[in-house]
């Protein structure tokens, strides 16, 4: 039993980590960039700001995911689920999908926001375009947690 | 869904009137004014100089930044500060006010603030020059060599300290060490002459680094001076000079009354620059001159009520644009659908071909960001903030139209958000129709069928736009085809009946035949074949719609997190409210910022690759009016 809730909580731990380090590489690339626009252009902080922050939901959905299992459990307080090891394994897979397409489309979102932002230095006016450009690399991590919250609901714990 | 018809204008008039008519239509606004073709009518164009306003401008924004230390600043009056107003009727009486001598005093204000701190810079050198010699008894101008003797002053690392002192007691020297620092040692030495060259080489070994007084230092100091009299000298000077600036920034401040002169007169000039700008588009021959533009058809009637006074030296034509010309766009929307004119303009000018997709794409992207945010309390929010923006900082133009969208999609978030979300993280259970975290399936299939309407709709947009371009086998059997096997074959997957599956059969045999060009029957039939395998984009673009599902419920989920957080934090003691009710403000203010931009980006492409990518093509240029334009003042 003991086991179960082991790899259930791996599973969530996965979910933060992989998607948190896929945002961090990839809002450093873009926060690299921007600084150094910045150094010519100081007042563009407000726009390239929004450019810098986007390839920081990979993490947030990650986190999310994690949360899910947190409740899931009953981790936050009240009675601690006690999963089968058949079941733990079912939700550190679970969590799989949102942790590896945060990792890779954290970074390559990143990537996107950096050339973004050489773009944003030139073009101040198009500041929408890259973020859209960016948001086409995020919808993986969105189908991904997509899939991760489906695949979570879907598995039924006895408490 | 129309784009306004846009017309082609002429007027010839008398060129004693050039500049008047052209001050009258930059204040209206109407016309884009394009490049007479000079060369096809035999005009002459003139190309008038604009360099000493370009100077003029330059010097102007310099003053007028410099100038801006002394404006009063405020958080709440920059953000919802209003701009200058000027009467646009009135604007070049603004330039009967003398400003060139104000401009040249601020210039020299700036110069002779300059100089004196550059002064006070080099002063302060001195003094810290001087700062380690202060312990030296001896009056300055006595300092010099003698027949027999020479006199040193300078510096020593302390390390080597003891190798001089051996060197001072072989040579019995005379020495006097006037500052001890951490480091360094200064001291004052007298030598004969005759040992110069040698004892110079010495020292010099020793790392011992003389020190000169300088030419200033020496102008300085009376017969009796010593180092600290000359120190206390620099120190009054710099007193002195800093009184001096305080003077020139009373003087500054003064004059920084005048600022918002100097912003009306450099946006006057600026327009007086793009007039002179735009009369090098003009034709002329000796008596006339010609002007060519566009101008959007309703505003013909404005226009000749406006130049009615002038009709006696005016010849005006309109006509329709040519085939072969390429007239700028202007999108034409009802009030509401306005503010989505923004999602268009962002993808790109509809082509003269196609038509506008506002109005199309409006009620999708009002119920897509709803969805996604689907969280009423922060909807609420961006409601009030926007109106209160719009009533307090009265913005215009492309802002307006943006915080007017805000509001609108902010309305939708509280619709959706109470049926289908919650209240800052509480659900109200009485009013919600469909919880996502509790049956995400059903949501999951609501999304997929507002995917559905949306790409079918797309479809029968560019039905009707091949009917339009008179496309009519393409129209009714390819894109007819597509709206008949879309949903008779989602009908048939979910009841099973035969009949929707001859009626797909149906519709797909209109592609099979009609969707290749080619003439030879089995190429067509074959290329048909290949073109049904569409079929796979149109499943990836509906499945495209599932990020609605999971937009929606990350937003909700965050929300919950937070509102767990805050319960934690209410069990601190003492402080716990403190904390429960820092983590509930910032967490949701956090989240609504992100649920709103990944909202408003996401729905956005939504309509981008999957909605435009089904009938609309860009490539429309924007209209442009030869129109006052401003950057400090608001002309009205």
């Amino acid at each position: 039993m003991e086991l179960g809730l082991t790899l259930a909580i791996l599973g969530g731990a996965f979910a933060v980590i992989l998607g948190g380090i896929g945002s961090a590489i990839g809002v450093g690339l873009a926060g690299q960039a921007s600084s150094g626009v910045m150094s010519e252009d100081p007042e563009k902080f407000g726009s390239l700001l929004l450019l810098v922050a986007l390839p920081g939901t990979q993490g947030i959905y990650g986190f999310l995911s994690a949360f899910l299992v947190i409740l899931k459990l009953g981790l936050t307080g009240g009675s601690l689920a006690s999963p089968t090891i058949f079941q733990g394994w079912q939700i550190l897979i679970a969590c799989l999908p949102v942790a590896f397409t945060g990792l890779v489309s954290g970074i390559h979102q990143g990537k996107v926001c950096a050339s973004g932002v050489y773009m944003v230095a030139k073009q101040p006016k198009d500041l929408m375009k890259p973020v859209i450009m960016a948001a086409l690399v995020e919808t993986y991590a969105v189908l991904g947690l997509l899939i991760t919250i489906l695949l979570l609901n879907g598995i039924a714990l006895k408490t | 869904m129309a784009l306004a018809e846009v017309q082609k204008v002429q007027i010839l008039a008398y060129s004693g009137m050039k500049m008047e008519l052209l001050s009258l239509l930059q204040e209206e606004g109407f016309i884009q004014i394009e490049s007479a073709n000079f060369e096809e009518l035999g005009l002459k164009n003139s190309l008038p100089e604009v360099s000493h306003i370009d100077l003029l401008l330059h010097r102007l924004s310099h003053a007028i930044d410099y100038l801006s230390r002394w404006e009063e600043k405020g958080f709440v009056k920059k953000l919802f500060g209003q701009k200058l107003q000027l009467p646009r009727q009135e604007r070049e009486k603004e330039l009967g006010f003398d400003y060139k001598p104000l401009l040249d005093m601020i210039e020299k204000l700036e110069a002779d603030k300059n100089d004196v701190l550059s002064h006070i810079k080099f002063l302060e050198k001195e003094k810290e020059f001087l700062r380690p010699l202060e312990g030296l008894d001896l009056p300055v101008k006595s300092v010099k060599p003698t027949e027999a003797t020479e006199i040193l002053l300078g510096s020593l690392p302390l390390s080597r300290l003891e190798e001089f002192q051996k060197l001072i007691d072989e040579k019995a020297l005379w020495h006097q060490v006037i500052w001890r620092k951490k480091r360094k040692v200064y001291i004052l030495l007298i030598f004969l002459k005759s040992d110069k060259t040698s004892f110079e080489q010495v020292l010099k070994e020793l790392n011992f680094n003389p020190l000169y007084l300088t030419e200033p230092i020496l102008n300085r100091a009376n017969e009796q001076d010593r180092v600290e009299h000359i120190i206390e000298k620099i120190g009054k000077e710099i007193e002195k000079m800093r009184e001096k600036i305080e003077v020139l920034e009373g003087e500054e401040q003064r004059s920084s009354v005048h600022r918002e002169k100097l912003m009306l007169i450099y946006d006057v000039l600026l327009n007086e620059r793009e007039k002179l700008l735009s009369s090098r588009l003009l034709g002329k021959t000796e008596r006339v001159f010609y002007l060519e533009g566009w101008i959007c058809s309703s505003d013909i009637k404005k226009l000749k009520s406006k130049l009615l006074p002038y009709s006696e030296f005016i010849e005006i034509y309109f006509r329709l644009p040519h085939p072969d010309e390429d007239p700028p766009v202007i999108l034409e929307n009802p009030k509401a659908g306005k503010p989505f004119e923004i999602i268009t303009k962002l993808y790109g000018l509809p082509h003269r071909r196609s038509f506008d997709p506002t109005i199309a794409l409006a009620p999708f992207f009002f119920l897509f960001v709803g969805l996604t945010v689907s969280e009423a309390g922060y909807g609420l929010l961006v409601t009030l903030f926007s109106l209160l923006y719009i009533k307090l900082a009265k913005p215009k133009g492309g802002l307006l139209q943006f915080l007017k969208l805000l509001s609108i999609l902010g309305i939708s978030t509280i619709i959706l958000g109470t049926l289908v979300g919650g209240w800052f993280g509480f659900p109200i259970r009485r009013l919600m129709v469909l919880d996502p975290l509790q049956d995400p399936l059903s949501f999951l299939i609501l999304c997929l069928a507002l995917g559905f309407i949306q790409v079918w709709f797309g479809t029968l947009l560019r039905m009707i736009s091949q009917i339009k371009n008179r496309d009519y086998l393409q129209a009714i059997f390819v894109q007819g085809g597509w709206l008949i096997l879309l949903p008779s074959l989602v009908l048939y997957g979910v009841i099973k009946q035969s009949l929707w599956g001859i009626i797909s059969l149906v519709g797909a045999a209109g592609i099979v035949f009609f969707a290749s060009p080619s003439r030879n029957p089995l190429a067509r039939f074959f290329g048909g074949l290949y073109r049904l395998y569409d079929i796979s984009r149109y499943l990836a673009d509906i499945l495209s719609y599932t990020r609605l599902l999971a937009l929606g419920l990350a937003t909700s989920v965050i929300a919950m997190v937070v509102n767990t957080l805050c319960k934690s934090a209410l069990g601190i003691p003492w402080f716990g409210w403190l904390f429960a009710a820092m983590i509930f403000v910032g967490g949701h203010l956090f989240n609504l910022g992100i649920s709103f931009l990944g909202g408003f980006v996401h729905s956005m492409r939504l309509q981008f690759v999957e909605f435009f990518s089904k009938f609309f093509e860009s490539g429309g240029k924007p209209f442009t009016p030869f129109e006052l334009e401003s950057k400090y003042v608001e002309f009205i």
